[in-house]
């Protein structure tokens, strides 16, 4: 089975948050509760300020932090799947230790005050236990993998489109959208990103253009000190966090 | 001795406590599900950035006295400093009420209550430690129910009961430690991250459960050191106050170690929390020199400390200051964004929903009312009678506590 990993070129990306508009439709995330969100940070100060971004979906980490603490099983590391990390929206209890335990800040129980009005659950009151019902609501429901439309009480959080990915041939060493036999199966992220800054395919392929990349690219993890080991590369000379101060 | 022929069981006092903290605690629960029911969780302030509030805070809270009363309990019932034992009754009775509140907190709080029950057991993540604490104070809740029993039966020494004693000690102690690890172990939050956590809970676990069982007792004589039997008063005038002051003493010299680490640190995820969320609130200074070093100051001087007001107003500081500590404790870690750029430019800003409030009030209203109905139930300054030979034990027993 392949390990999906993601790279994300930092010396492409824009900022243009066409990952994440694609993220919001194709998941039917609420406002403001993106599973792919593209953060932004100012580094130094004048006159050598930095303005820095990158988008952030979950790592899918290899060792994955929210895996260990959750007490149910709800999440876990599918390795008949790639490697991504589900949530079980049938055994989640709601206790959001998860919340606290990854520390990449990916992961959404989005049953509260709105983050963006006007309020969107009240809008389009959810039916059948889901939050709310989203106009054009995607055909795509496993609630077993945490796919489809987040019901109450449970966390959410990205999938690497596990309902597309799944789809995709045997063997294949990338999902490439600018290959027709593949565009259908490649997350929404990748696929929208105008100026291809993001890649995905199998970091257990030696041939795959994603190891390619991470190999010959400098290819970083963010934030390794943490041992989660992503699935997901940067690429580029931005790639790094500058550390939380409080705004004065 | 029946309830009734115990003057602490003051039907005056303890028949509308029941009653009125029975009305609040059921209003309250009533009112929050409703909440929850037509705003669903929208009805608390946590969000994506501070996902545990003031619902986890009262769990810890509560969880924790009650750890620390079965811990103070234990001191008769393990290690054999029988003159703790006109104290054991009633700390067993509060330490079940208190850990009973603070899971019907902690049952409001998460998003699907009714499903733990089955996906817990059923999944057996024992990875995580959230999965051994719920197993650990399980086992406690069963050993207090068992040994209270086993009490109410007149049956305080026989081996079972001996037994089903250290059974509870032990179960809290790994109930207590683990809660802690459920912070401490999460290294992606440093102002948490810390293996030696489950000190400070047991500390502070003993001091609030301490303070409880002060504020209960008096509450049960009217104050009034008279009415209570006479190896109750002696404690009271004695080993208790004095443990009471130790329990602050060690209290006060670890949160001084960790304000000075705290600030110490260079790591902003640790020195900005304490510098500008902990000691930018007159809340927390209110909790910690109010709840912690008034108290200590206190009751150092040996007349003030026998004094019945003087013990129930260092009591009072005591589980009004922890409360606040253990709020700022469970926010403290969460307060700097994590992951989430300019988006959070700030410490993350949490206060309380109305909603939240009220759950602690029911948890609140829940141990007056549970301790209420104990009083009028059971006698709950039982004691063993004196077996023979214990007489010669006992001033022993009781000189070594002094010394
Ligand atoms: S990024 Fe967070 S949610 Fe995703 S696998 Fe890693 S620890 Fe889990
Ligand atoms: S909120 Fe759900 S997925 Fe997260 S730790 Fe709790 S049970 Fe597991």
């Amino acid at each position: 089975m392949a390990k999906w990993g993601m790279v994300i070129d930092l010396d492409k990306c824009t900022g243009c948050q066409a990952c994440t508009t694609a993220c919001d439709m194709e998941n039917d995330t609420l406002p403001g509760e993106s599973w792919q969100d593209v953060l932004y940070y100012t580094e130094g100060e004048y006159p050598s300020g930095q303005m820095k971004w990158l988008p952030r979906p979950c790592m899918q980490c290899e060792d994955p932090s929210c895996v260990h603490v959750c007490p149910t099983r709800a999440t876990y590391k599918d390795h008949d799947a790639g490697g991504i990390v589900f949530i079980d929206w049938d055994k989640c209890i709601g206790c959001k230790y998860c919340m606290i335990a990854c520390p990449y800040g990916v992961r959404f129980f989005a049953d509260e005050k709105p983050l963006v009005e006007p309020d969107l659950k009240e809008v389009f009151a959810g039916s059948g236990g889901q939050l709310w019902d989203p106009p054009g609501q995607s055909p795509d429901t496993d609630y077993r993998r945490g796919i489809g439309v987040q019901p109450k009480g449970v966390v959410s959080k990205c999938t690497f489109c596990y309902h597309r990915v799944k789809e995709a041939p045997e063997g294949v060493p990338d999902l490439d959208e600018d290959d027709p036999e593949l565009v259908d199966y490649v997350p929404a992220c990748v696929r929208t990103c105008p100026p291809k800054a993001r890649f995905f395919g199998d970091l257990d392929n030696p041939a795959s253009n994603v190891n390619k990349l991470i190999g010959n690219k400098n290819g970083i993890r963010l934030k390794d000190h943490t041992g989660n080991r992503p699935q997901v590369y940067y690429l580029g000379a931005g790639a790094g966090i500058p550390a939380f101060q409080p705004k004065s | 001795m029946t309830a009734q022929d115990n003057q602490s069981g003051n039907p005056a006092l303890f028949t509308p406590m029941l009653y009125v903290g029975a009305a609040i605690a059921i209003i309250a629960f009533v009112f929050s599900g409703f909440m929850l029911m037509t705003q669903g969780h929208a009805a608390f302030n946590m969000d994506a950035n501070v996902a545990w509030g003031l619902p986890i805070s009262t769990y810890v809270y509560f969880a924790l006295m009650s750890s620390g009363l079965t811990l103070l309990a234990a001191l008769a019932m393990v290690f054999g400093f029988k003159q703790y034992y006109p104290l054991v009754k009633r700390a067993i009775w509060l330490a079940i009420i208190t850990l009973v509140a603070g899971l019907a907190v902690l049952a409001m709080e998460i998003g699907h209550t009714f499903r733990m029950l089955w996906a817990i057991p059923l999944n057996l993540q024992v990875e995580s430690a959230m999965f051994w604490m719920g197993v650990f104070y399980l086992a406690d809740l069963i050993f207090l129910l068992w040994k209270f029993q086993r009490m109410e039966r007149g049956d305080w020494s026989s081996k079972l009961s001996r037994q089903v004693g250290i059974a509870g000690f032990i179960a809290v102690v790994l109930a207590a430690g683990t809660l802690a690890l459920v912070f401490g172990m999460m290294s992606m939050r440093p102002f948490w991250y810390d293996p030696t956590l489950p000190v400070w809970f047991y500390a502070t676990a003993a001091l609030t459960g301490v303070a409880g069982l002060v504020f209960f007792t008096y509450l049960s004589y009217g104050m009034n050191t008279e009415r209570m039997p006479k190896a109750l008063r002696m404690d009271m005038e004695g080993p208790l106050p004095r443990l009471f002051l130790i329990l602050l003493f060690i209290t006060l010299v670890m949160f001084l170690a960790r304000l000075t680490t705290g600030l110490y640190a260079n790591a902003t995820e640790v020195n900005v929390v304490w510098a500008d969320y902990l000691l930018a609130s007159g809340w927390f200074h209110l909790g910690v020199w109010g709840g912690i070093l008034l108290p200590f100051v206190l009751l150092l001087a040996r007349g003030l400390r026998q004094s019945p007001a003087i013990q129930m107003l260092a009591a009072v500081l005591v589980l009004v200051g922890m409360f606040i500590e253990r709020l700022y404790f469970v926010v403290g870690g969460q307060v700097v964004p994590l992951f989430k750029g300019t988006w959070e430019r700030d410490l993350v800003a949490y206060v309380p929903s109305p909603t939240e409030w009220v759950l602690t009030v029911m948890g609140i209203a829940l141990v007056f009312a549970l301790y209420a109905l104990g009083e009028r139930l059971f006698n709950l300054s039982d004691m063993p009678q004196a077996e023979p030979g214990e007489a010669e034990a006992e001033p022993e027993a009781t000189a070594e506590a002094r010394s």
